[in-house]
């Protein structure tokens, strides 16, 4: 999933200080997941919001409306009926999502109350990590199931670098070292024989360097 | 003005913590009146920082929150999570220059456990000095009996 974390509420206080009525809107997929913008965050950041305009004295409205997911169109339009109402939206979706309304209501100001982070997985509660790049081209097979690109902190192919200690990175010891964790798995079903591979530099066009990336499936459209 | 005015304290506290029962409930009402507004839970460790922050927002000038003692949990950690939600609810309060110590909670003793009236009272005793909230105005004159409260016995 996408992770994100809230902004600073003094940085979204000014980024909406212009406006006076204002629709703060949720996002229930991802950033509901990592506890970011879902509804009871949306609900959290509103009312917040609206006690501090209380204390300057400032006669704001602040509505929120938390969508099942703000990066899908058939979901987006469900904004339709109240969109009017506002002067600007502060989202709490994650980077597409924010981009998507924008795209649906392109007269209105969105702004981003989150800062997106990386694609990810949910360790533990109250615990996300980062484990994909989404290179487009995905290598997982060859390393018992642990990226290299977004878990070692040298993105080494060829990995170790032998700078490991105890299991743990030698440039960030608060992570694991990945690839002590590859040779691992990979000893786990006696597939050492990998190593001995040299695996070429990535080819990072296919996830960069042409604009954006875009998916095409014909049997999913209309 | 409201400056002579007592303030009003949204008090949320767990139904398995010692003497919470409907005596005391109904105590603590006769005393304290609409100063007082009572919330009981099945388990602290269902308050949300929401509960807390609507309640500062529509009528409350302290949101405080009793639980059963550490280790003490009948849902093992609902009072650790409460703890950390009122924790970040603090943050937040704080972010917008609020007094942090309008958000607080009361761990009940274990060895001692005091009845929610004894609780109830340490609270109000730490809050006779507080200001009024900033959020309600001076201009919300006798908010605490306004329509915008809950009814009593609101479930959360
Ligand atoms: S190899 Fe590429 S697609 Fe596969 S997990 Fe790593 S970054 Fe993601
Ligand atoms: S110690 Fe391990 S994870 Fe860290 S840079 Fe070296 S190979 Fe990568």
């Amino acid at each position: 999933m996408i992770t994100a974390e809230q902004k600073p509420i003094e940085e979204i206080r000014e980024m909406i200080a212009p406006y006076k009525r204002i629709l703060v809107a949720g996002c229930g997929s991802c950033v509901a997941e990592c506890a970011a913008g879902g509804e009871k965050e949306t609900g959290m950041l509103a009312s917040t919001l609206r006690m501090a305009a209380k204390m300057d004295g400032k006669d704001v409205v602040i509505q929120e409306k938390t969508l099942d997911r703000q990066c899908v169109n058939e979901f987006v339009i469900q904004l339709d009926e109240s969109i009017d109402q506002y002067d600007a939206v502060l989202s709490l979706g994650c980077g597409a999502g924010v981009q998507a309304v924008a795209e649906m209501y392109p007269e209105i100001p969105i702004i981003p109350a989150l800062d997106t982070e990386f694609l990810g997985e949910t360790m533990s509660q109250g615990l996300w990590i980062e484990n994909c790049l989404g290179c487009g081209d995905c290598m997982l097979h060859y390393f018992g199931g642990v990226c290299p690109l977004a878990r070692c902190s040298k993105q080494l192919l060829n990995g170790p670098c032998g700078g490991s200690m105890d299991g743990i990175c030698e440039v960030n010891p608060e992570v694991p070292c990945a690839w002590q964790t590859i040779i691992e798995r990979l000893e786990n079903f006696k597939a050492l024989e990998r190593l001995e591979e040299v695996y070429p530099p990535k080819d990072w066009s296919k996830k960069q360097g042409r604009g954006p990336r875009k998916i095409i499936r014909e049997d999913q459209q209309r | 003005m409201t400056s002579d005015k007592k303030p009003v304290l949204a008090l949320f506290y767990c139904q398995n913590t010692h003497a919470s029962g409907e005596d005391e409930r109904q105590a603590l009402e006769q005393k304290y009146g609409d100063s007082l507004k009572l919330f009981p839970i099945p388990c602290s460790g269902r308050l949300e920082p929401l509960h807390l922050l609507k309640a500062l927002e529509d009528f409350a000038d302290a949101g405080y929150v009793i639980t059963c003692p550490e280790g003490a949990c009948r849902y093992f950690e609902g009072n650790l999570r409460a703890k950390k939600r009122v924790e970040r609810t603090r943050e937040m309060i704080k972010s917008i220059g609020l007094e942090e110590e309008r958000i607080g909670f009361l761990i009940n003793s274990k060895e001692g456990p005091k009845p929610l009236t004894d609780l109830a009272d340490e609270i109000m005793d730490r809050l006779a000095n507080l200001p009024p909230s900033p959020v309600l105005g001076p201009s919300v004159q006798g908010r605490a009996t306004g329509s915008r409260q809950r009814s009593k016995g609101d479930k959360v």
